[in-house]
């Protein structure tokens, strides 16, 4: 499908393939410094499709992370359109991002991100408080979730009594029970040891393999390694975006 | 988020700093603690007041030598002292001959303080010496325990005889029955001829420490200079206002005064009596109440603070919340159920102390105490309207969070 981006940013794409659940059109992110204006991002136009395992790479400072908050719906665009799951994002308020951050995104963080005086059960159930599903329901679901990374017999413990693996699940388990249409995993080995990452890694090549969309930042090529393809960033621009040696691989 | 659980992470973080907490709501808690106290303090005295110190009755009215205003206002009395005559023996025949409203009127004088009572080897001293007429004990609170009150024949022929109250009794006859017995009242010699039924105490002041003797007697025996206090009782509470009219008109009539003249009399209703005590006890409570209110812009401006650096202190939780899909107004209403939950446990602990207070104060003093429902829900409404109220800007602060500013704060 022919979505290239017009230089104004103005004219609208074709509507997106129904396989496509990212869609970003000349994404502009300008910040205000002082009197300055600095740009994050200038004019990123990236496609994703359903059951995709992508990374995104870039040294820091390159607007990774930027672009990654926005794919995310916690910042907006200066300029430019984002489309998720059919839905022009780059146009909502703030509650309307607050339900999509609910019910299409699911976040892992580099650190974490868990409530530390909740336990690993209620850290899981936030979500779902936030979609207003009822208590029962709710700790039946996170139960569940728990149950998908292995983390059953620890769901009364509180993160401080977790190891950083054992957290980063509990983690995922959150980010999944909404059952979104992207995971979208910012560093989530950062914090943790070389075995750990690679058990966590693990985690998320199995989540890709149920049927999940994985979008994963990261400035590890060993990490980036796991997913099938790697956009680079530099300068706020797409470098470079081609599969990685796993993606050629799954291709053939 | 739905309420409970707000309510339940309020009272998770209340729970987890404890100390902070209570201190936060010191001036909530003693805001709470005072007004129900006050409110209680008042009805417990209002209460005791008038079913004990209304010795009139409700459908009694006293002419006396002063109106309440009078004796309650300096300036009107020092006039009315000039002006106004004690109420005399002849003027009290005159009122009790010509009104046809009232059903009882009595006649009473009476002094407190420097007597000596003597019954064999017991003494006691400053004991109230009344003289009543013997139809006084109509409108009197007490009732006769034993024997009999002064009869019209004792009062007519000046009999020595002596009625006495349970203090009296208990003191010089301890043991015996005092009827019969012969009692010394400053060195003269009565017969007692009955016993008052125990009233107890009023402010720790005894209503039981009396002798009654023949109003007649009581003239010759201390004089007359000091007024006759004349009670005149109507049919009904409804007949008051006429008897009132009466008895001025008469009074009025008795003392030859000109129609532009003023009274130089009072009219003491015991309605007028309450009114001026409930006057006195409101300005005590409405003071009490200004001050508890102080205490409760205190406490809210303090809420307001320690709630602020709650915000500050959990900017990262905010963001987490709203990464999860937290909207501002589910954000907006867990910090505003936060300092209500606060605010409200401030004014549960108030009422708790108030309660306390209020049975320790029923032990303690013979005041009818009990915790005023309506004042205690009235309390615990202000104080968590308090925190609402005092919880909006740090809740907005917390609402207007950007998420990946909160996210990426340090806390």
């Amino acid at each position: 499908m022919a979505t290239a981006a017009s230089p104004l940013g103005t004219v609208p794409p074709v509507l997106p393939a129904t396989d496509v659940v990212i869609q970003t059109v000349d994404l502009w992110k300008i910040y205000q410094m002082g009197t300055e204006q600095v740009a994050a991002l200038r004019g990123v136009s990236i496609e994703i499709k359903r059951n995709e395992y992508v990374a995104i790479m870039g040294p820091s400072g390159s607007g990774k992370s930027t672009l990654m908050n926005l794919i995310g719906c916690l910042d907006s665009p200066t300029k430019g359109q984002y489309w998720l799951n059919h839905q022009q994002v780059s146009e909502l308020d703030d509650d309307a991002l607050a339900h999509i951050r609910n019910h299409e995104i699911g976040f892992v963080f580099q650190t974490f991100n868990l409530l530390a005086r909740a336990t690993a059960l209620h850290n899981v159930e936030l979500p779902l408080i936030y979609a207003g599903v009822e208590s029962a329901q709710r700790s039946a679901r996170a139960l569940e979730a728990l149950k998908k990374v292995d983390l059953v017999d620890r769901k009364d413990h509180r993160p401080n009594e977790l190891s950083g693996g054992q957290r980063q699940r509990v983690a995922i388990a959150r980010a999944l029970i909404n059952n979104p249409s992207i995971l979208l995993a910012d560093e989530p080995t950062g914090n943790l040891d070389s075995t750990t990452s690679n058990e966590i890694m693990g985690l998320m090549d199995r989540l890709w393999s149920q049927g999940n969309t994985v979008v994963l930042v990261t400035h590890e090529p060993d990490i980036a390694e796991y997913a099938h393809r790697v956009i680079f960033i530099r300068d706020g621009q797409v470098a470079r975006d081609e599969p990685t040696a796993r993606g050629r691989k799954a291709r053939v | 988020m739905p309420l409970k659980e707000s309510i339940f992470v309020a009272l998770d973080t209340l729970w987890s700093h404890k100390l902070r907490s209570f201190l936060t709501l010191l001036g909530i808690i003693v805001s709470i603690w005072t007004l129900v106290a006050v409110v209680s303090l008042v009805q417990g005295v209002n209460g005791y007041v008038g079913a004990k110190i209304a010795h009139l009755g409700s459908n009694a009215i006293s002419v006396s030598q002063f109106s309440l205003e009078e004796m309650t206002d300096q300036k009107l009395f020092r006039e009315a002292r000039k002006r106004n005559k004690p109420i005399t023996m002849a003027e009290y025949d005159y009122l009790r001959d010509h009104s046809r409203l009232a059903q009882n009127v009595v006649a009473s004088s009476s002094r407190g303080t420097g007597t000596n009572l003597k019954a064999g080897n017991h003494n006691m001293t400053d004991v109230q010496v009344e003289g009543d007429t013997a139809n006084a004990i109509a409108l009197a609170v007490y009732d006769v325990a034993a024997g009999r009150f002064l009869s019209p024949s004792d009062v007519a022929r000046g009999n020595n005889v002596v009625f006495i109250g349970p203090d009296i009794a208990n003191q010089l006859f301890p043991g015996v029955d005092p009827i019969g017995q012969t009692l010394n009242v400053d060195g003269h010699d009565y017969q007692v001829i009955g016993e008052a039924t125990v009233q107890g105490n009023v402010f720790g002041q005894s209503q039981d420490s009396f002798v009654i003797i023949p109003i007649g007697v009581y003239h010759a025996i201390y004089g007359t200079k000091g007024s006759v206090e004349v009670d005149a009782q109507a049919s009904s509470a409804l007949a008051l206002p006429a008897l009132s009219d009466e008895l001025r008109m008469l009074m009025r009539s008795v003392r030859h005064l000109h129609y532009a003249d003023p009274d130089t009399f009072g009219l003491i209703g015991a309605d007028s009596l309450m009114a001026l005590f409930h006057q006195l006890t409101g300005v005590i409570a409405a003071v009490m109440i200004g001050v508890a209110f102080v205490f409760l812009v205190v406490g809210g401006i303090v809420i307001m603070n320690i709630m602020l650096a709650a915000v500050t202190e959990r900017t990262r939780e905010v963001g987490i919340r709203k990464a999860l899909g937290a909207r501002r107004k589910d954000i907006l209403s867990q910090f505003l159920v936060e300092a209500a939950v606060l605010s409200t446990v401030g004014g549960l602990l108030g009422v708790a102390l108030a309660w306390a207070f209020t049975l320790l104060a029923g032990q303690l003093t013979p005041l009818p105490f009990a915790l005023p429902w309506a004042a205690v829900l009235v309390a615990l409404g202000i104080s968590t309207t308090v925190g609402l109220f005092f919880g909006i800007y740090p809740a907005q602060k917390a609402a207007k969070l950007e998420p990946i500013t909160a996210l990426r704060s340090e806390s």
